[in-house]
């Protein structure tokens, strides 16, 4: 069996923390999990501490893409096969990673946690953002990606050290379509998602057109110019 | 065409514009800048690029808002972004000067507790001349 590491990226997560990952101490301990807490204002790195979990503190907030590449880097470093993110806010259930390990063990370089593979996507506001990042994936790789903004997404050896070294591998939708591009095996598996239970969403309504400007850009028009740094493995390097 | 912006500049703007962008993606293509930081510039080189191929419009905005000569506005209008750019940079700058001075005494204090717990320091080596006689 593969050896997986969930990341868990907190980012002021104190209300919903132990929830989650009690359940996955108490129903799921075949995997491996970390809490990355990035630079949180609230109690949720003491609370980590208090009760043992596995934590990564970070000194200053680095922000998801960077809290997730420390995930990354741990298990590049400790030789996991795999690696995935687990939101702290208990979106993402872990009942699903069994059936999305099984589809990076037939060959998937990503496989994401997809809400809308045999669910229709609801055709409101709040998805519209989501319409457009699949429309603009489909006009640039030709492939359908029915849920691009899922934030459950699990990664082979080869794309884990990949996003552990690389800056521009943020954990989105604009990655997912230049690997695609350049030849990634990308899968999706159905899966439900929880309503989340506390906290709040990040996303405004200015922040989500300057996500959709951003990642529009860099579907449409910077993925053409980049190269791909074909890396040195990650442990090599660091001999 | 007296009053049009004079064709030589024109030239430039348009050579600018299309410098800049490619130099951008150039980078890009290295992974020397973060893709949230190229997006200014592509507005910005996108902006000089409208300016410099559609200047009708500018000689509307000029007129309707009395300025005497249309560069006058473009030299404003650029000035202004750069201005704006700029204050947002200064922004950035201090935050990291923050996170990094975090930084330093996050290490600095875990250094302490490492050297602190270690059970014994060294006895200092003596200079064996001094107690030979």
């Amino acid at each position: 069996m593969l050896k997986l590491l969930i990341v868990i990226p907190a980012y002021n997560e104190a209300e919903s923390i132990t929830r989650v990952v009690d359940d996955l101490i108490q129903n799921y301990p075949q995997y491996d999990y970390v809490v990355v807490n990035d630079g949180s204002r609230d109690k949720t790195a003491a609370i980590c501490r208090a009760k043992g979990y596995h934590l990564i503190d970070l000194p200053v907030n680095l922000g998801l893409a960077g809290a997730f590449q420390t995930g990354l880097r741990y298990a590049a470093e400790n030789g996991y096969d795999c690696a995935m993110q687990l939101d702290a806010d208990g979106q993402h259930l872990p009942q699903y990673i069994a059936p999305m390990l099984e589809t990076l063990e037939d060959g998937a370089d990503i496989v994401i946690g997809s809400r809308f593979v045999t669910v229709l996507k609801p055709r409101t506001l709040r998805m519209l953002g989501s319409y457009l990042i699949s429309w603009a994936i489909r006009l640039t790789t030709g492939r359908a990606i029915c849920d691009p903004t899922s934030g459950m997404r699990m990664f082979n050896r080869r794309l884990l050290e990949e996003f552990a070294l690389n800056p521009n591998y943020g954990p989105e939708p604009d990655t997912i379509s230049y690997l695609i591009k350049n030849g990634a095996v990308v899968r999706e598996v159905q899966v439900k998602m929880a309503e989340r239970t506390a906290g709040q969403s990040y996303l405004n309504f200015a922040r989500s057109v300057q996500y959709m400007v951003k990642m529009g850009l860099s579907i449409l028009l910077i993925q053409w110019f980049r190269k791909r740094d074909t890396v040195t493995p990650y442990l090599e390097r660091s001999l | 065409m007296d009053t049009m912006i004079p064709l030589v500049l024109r030239v430039l703007l348009i050579l600018g514009s299309l410098g800049t962008l490619i130099f951008i993606l150039k980078r890009v293509r290295h992974a020397k800048m973060q893709i949230e930081d190229t997006i200014f510039w592509i507005f910005f080189s996108a902006l000089l690029l409208f300016i410099s191929i559609f200047p009708g419009v500018l000689y509307w905005a000029s007129n309707l808002l009395g300025f005497i000569s249309p560069i006058n506005l473009v030299y404003l209008l650029i000035i202004f972004v750069l201005l704006m750019h700029q204050f947002s940079l200064t922004e950035r700058v201090s935050q990291m000067d923050v996170k990094l001075r975090t930084l330093a005494q996050r290490v600095a204090l875990n250094q302490e507790k490492l050297d602190s717990s270690r059970p014994d320091p060294a006895p200092e080596k003596e200079e064996p001349s001094r107690h030979n006689g």
